[in-house]
């Protein structure tokens, strides 16, 4: 077989190709990586799982003895707090996967030699696994519905829920990305990932929530996932104002900007190939 | 006239106190295709990770098609690379593939995807755009990789590996889609291979690298005479001219003609105490003329120490100065 390679011609679209970096390189690449994320079958896949979850929880809050006891709004709210715990969590791990996966793979370095920024990447990245939470609250919102029906909180609770939840996707978003960024491996930065929402979520699924007192209020304020969970349980169940409660939102934010702040800084020094890697 | 597109001056790079590339310099012209040689850890890959800005060098400098190593950005838009051992999406088209990185370089859609389709038929995936990648052959993904690699018309292209894992089909092939390149896109090549005898006859210049430093630089010629390989050959001719041959090789006396062992139809020659330069090759040269002016038939003759491959495996068989 003979290949030919054509020069490129005078007056072809080729003259006009444009070879800088695109204005919204960032955008390229949040779409290529969430047509990958959901056409792959993983998104699908996880999404799915949540349905039949959250069906089960709806199910059972509806119908069981024991848990009808539950006011319609503490309905609300533990479906929503549910929502938010699963969109977190496969936020995070699709973000733990986003550079060390790729390094892993091979495809990190035919990326770093196109034009697109380091910056651009990492943005591109965050934006696609925040898709995962994005849909994880689509797929909520009508068991919020159905279970929000007769209380007039429908509006509230998905307000509350996509703001606080976007909050902490973000946050924790950009934490697996920094891990995943610093892991050599990419079994250790999911892992580590792992780990992380298991020390955050562990205090959420005690009996009671954690005991009372300064400390434990303490303890509550400083975990990002826990805070916003209380916040949205304050004002769905409490009946607070939104802003009656805010200072459980300090620790959300400040993670997303410190966290996001961090990757935007780091983002150039963590998107690389470590050394060594096919390294002849 | 040519104009020199990559220029590297003493790079160097450290990994702590590992030292993974030091003082390499070499130039390279529009056109021309450059072997990076040397055995596995030589120094290939970080050479060219160097060159396209992905690694930062230690120290020294280099400038491709004029942009200075202070711009990577500029140097990214004008470089296309296939990277050793680089992996593609599982859940990708070879169509979907190309035009993705299209628009890394700014296209548009459409732009994107007339390219992507002038692409794949460049490297005879046409009839492929539509399968995923999943299902390519190594050396089919090995082209698309080429293709990605020729995506912003670069002005320098850097291979590394291209031909690994294939067979010799998929070589030639690549092969032929480099030497291609080079001619009618007059784009450098710097092609980073352990293929000797293909090197040798595709590309214009080598630069063999051994611990990280340069062993040998310039054109196939200059390398093997700069390597000073000691000449020697071996010559078949019909059995009942054996004797006659030998008689004619005799009248050279700094040619010593020795009967090889089981094979009574061939003997060998070598130069005594000489090295490879012009006058040892004269010698051969003017040893064979003499023994097919003699009408003797030479059935076969094979010249050694005159190989790419002889001065690649002295040159990475010694220390370094």
């Amino acid at each position: 077989m003979t290949l030919q390679v054509a020069p490129p011609d005078v007056g072809t679209p080729q003259d006009s190709r444009a070879t800088t970096e695109p204005q919204a390189g960032w955008l390229v690449v949040a779409e290529q990586e969430s047509r990958d994320l959901w056409t792959s079958g993983r998104g699908l896949i996880l999404l799915f799982l949540f349905s039949i979850l959250l069906s089960a929880v709806t199910y059972l809050t509806s119908t069981n003895q024991a848990l009808n006891f539950l006011e319609q709004r503490e309905s609300v709210n533990l479906v929503l707090q549910l929502a938010v715990a699963v969109g977190v969590l496969v936020t995070l791990v699709v973000s733990a996967d986003g550079i060390s996966g790729e390094r892993e793979r091979g495809t990190l370095e035919s990326l770093l030699v196109t034009p697109v920024s380091r910056r651009s990447i990492i943005a591109g990245k965050l934006i696609a696994a925040l898709t995962m939470w994005f849909a994880t609250f689509l797929v909520t919102i009508p068991y919020v519905w159905v279970l929000a029906r007769g209380v007039g909180i429908l509006g509230q609770a998905l307000t509350l829920g996509f703001c606080v939840g976007t909050l902490v996707a973000i946050g924790l978003g950009s934490i697996g990305l920094l891990i995943s960024g610093v892991c050599n491996s990419n079994k250790t930065s999911v892992a580590a990932s792992l780990f992380l929402m298991l020390i955050l979520f562990a205090p959420t699924q005690l009996p009671s929530g954690l005991p009372q007192g300064w400390f434990f209020d303490v303890l509550r304020r400083a975990n990002p996932v826990d805070s916003a969970l209380a916040y949205i349980s304050s004002i769905l169940v409490n009946g607070h104002s939104w802003t009656q409660d805010l200072s459980y939102l300090i620790t959300p934010l400040l993670t997303a900007t410190i966290a996001g702040g961090a990757l935007v800084l780091a983002g150039p020094r963590l998107v690389r190939l470590m050394p060594g890697v096919n390294a002849g | 006239m040519t104009s020199t597109t990559v220029e590297a001056a003493r790079l160097t790079k450290h990994y702590g106190s590992r030292s993974a590339v030091e003082n390499v310099s070499f130039t390279a012209s529009q056109g021309e295709i450059v072997g990076l040689l040397g055995p596995n850890g030589a120094g290939k890959t970080t050479t060219i990770r160097l060159l396209t800005t992905v690694l930062v060098p230690t120290s020294g400098d280099f400038s491709i098609a004029g942009h200075p190593s202070t711009s990577p950005g500029e140097i990214r838009r004008c470089v296309g690379v296939l990277p050793e051992s680089s992996g593609y999406p599982a859940y990708q088209t070879g169509g979907e593939y190309l035009r993705f990185f299209a628009r890394l370089y700014g296209l548009s859609r459409s732009q994107a995807r007339s390219l992507a389709a002038e692409l794949l038929a460049t490297v005879g995936l046409e009839g492929r755009a539509g399968s995923p990648i999943s299902t390519y052959s190594r050396g089919m993904r090995q082209r698309l990789g080429i293709a990605r690699a020729l995506i912003n018309d670069p002005v320098v292209v850097f291979l590394d590996e291209p031909t690994l894992g294939l067979d010799p089909a998929g070589q030639a092939q690549v092969l032929d889609l480099i030497r291609t390149i080079a001619k009618s896109r007059a784009a450098t090549v710097v092609l980073s291979t352990h293929l000797l005898p293909e090197v040798e006859e595709v590309c214009s210049k080598v630069v063999i690298l051994h611990h990280g430093r340069v062993a040998g630089a310039g054109s196939v010629g200059e390398v093997i005479k700069t390597a000073l390989i000691e000449q020697s050959a071996t010559l078949r001719v019909p059995l009942d001219r054996v004797e006659r041959a030998r008689n004619v090789l005799a009248g050279f006396p700094n040619l010593t003609v020795d009967q090889v062992a089981e094979q009574p139809d061939v003997v060998s020659l070598s130069i005594d105490g000489a090295g490879t330069d012009a006058g040892s090759s004269d010698v051969m040269n003017a040893a064979l003329a003499a023994i097919t002016a003699a009408g003797i038939p030479v059935l076969h003759f094979e010249l050694e120490g005159a190989r790419l491959s002889d001065a690649f495996f002295k040159m990475t068989s010694e220390a370094v100065a």
